[in-house]
């Protein structure tokens, strides 16, 4: 949408130059808000109700990341950024790994095999067990596609990346 | 099997596929792919795999795009008016040696939803699909599967997503994605 305006009319001049993919459109921003609440619930829907039909936690974590994309779209993408927060959007990945891995670690410590999850003195655990684990992934992905639409986003050209790469270089010499 | 429905939807995946190749511009390029993405995903709704169409129409049709989007801004469009990129004879020769020596499979494949598949007499499927419930208390066989009785492997797929950010992470030089 944004991104069909700013390629039409432009030559191959603007080419290598950073510019802006945004255009502030009454109609996209209205549709986003009034969309939004609904693909996140989806989304948490796929990710939580995946034990017991389609969809888990790969499924919903893309569509909860979706999300977040069409906020970037609609409001700007460095907006979107600075209120996700970079920092923090690596540590909710973090998270997401770490509990996947506990859950493993967690039932072979209480004496089972690697997400053997009936080993846990919990009832119903297996299912809840499933689900936190799909939430974990959930996490995962939905961080990961996030933080892959920001990459691409910001390029290699971002903001005090060069810099840092020709410090880099310099450390590597 | 073969009904109205799916010969519409070969059509419209292998239509798309085609613009997909020959179409110059990009944008119509990716929007076209899209519709390729969407078009598997029905296809494999039809074929009983809500899972498979799910992750296909969420990331083939959804997140791809928009990446492949924020890609293209940051190229330029080539010039002159053209709709369609010449074929390259090279290119197409491989890409129909390909195409060749995939179709020489399908004759080995079973018929749709065929009792006699090595998947639907397999012991293991049995095992699954008669204790899945049992014991992991859960209704979709397909989860069972994936998060408790392959739980290790479906671990490794999270942490490959895992890697691949990382390894954006280190290509552009930087701690977070920004």
């Amino acid at each position: 949408m944004s991104v069909d305006d700013s390629e039409d009319g432009d030559g191959a001049v603007e080419a290598g130059e950073n510019r802006s993919l945004y255009v502030e459109s009454p109609i996209i921003m209205a549709t986003v808000r009034v969309v939004a609440p609904f693909v996140f619930t989806f989304g948490l829907f796929i990710m939580f109700h995946g034990a017991d039909s389609a969809g888990g936690g790969f499924q919903g974590g893309v569509i909860v990341s979706t999300v977040i994309l069409m906020l970037a779209v609609a409001f700007g993408v460095e907006s979107t950024r600075d209120w996700v927060t970079p920092e923090r959007l690596v540590a909710i990945v973090g998270i997401g790994v770490s509990v996947v891995l506990l859950m493993g670690i967690v039932t072979v410590a209480l004496g089972g095999g690697f997400l053997q999850y009936d080993v846990v003195p919990i009832y119903h655990f297996t299912k809840y067990g499933i689900e936190l684990f799909e939430l974990g992934i959930g996490v995962i992905v939905s961080g990961i596609v996030t933080g892959l639409f920001f990459g691409l986003a910001a390029g290699a050209s971002g903001e005090g990346s060069a810099d840092r790469e020709a410090d880099e270089r310099e450390g590597l010499l | 099997m073969i009904d109205v429905v799916s010969l519409a939807l070969l059509g419209l995946v292998i239509a798309c596929a085609l613009a997909t190749a020959v179409l110059r511009d990009v944008l119509a390029a990716i929007i076209a792919f899209a519709a390729y993405s969407l078009g598997i995903a029905m296809i494999w709704v039809l074929l009983q795999a809500p899972d498979v169409g799910l992750t296909e129409a969420a990331v083939g049709a959804g997140v791809t795009t928009v990446l492949f989007l924020l890609t293209i801004a940051k190229t330029v469009r080539p010039p002159g008016d053209a709709i369609f990129e010449s074929v390259d004879p090279k290119g197409l020769l491989v890409a129909v040696l390909i195409v060749g020596v995939l179709a020489s499979t399908l004759g080995a494949l079973p018929p749709v939803g065929s009792a006699e598949t090595p998947v639907a007499q397999s012991q293991v499927t049995d095992y699954y699909l008669e204790n899945a419930y049992e014991q992991t208390h859960v209704k979709n066989a397909v989860t069972a599967v994936l998060a408790a009785y392959r739980g290790f492997d479906t671990m490794g797929e999270a942490v490959v997503v895992f890697a691949a950010g990382v390894g954006l992470l280190v290509v552009l030089g930087r701690e977070v994605f920004a």
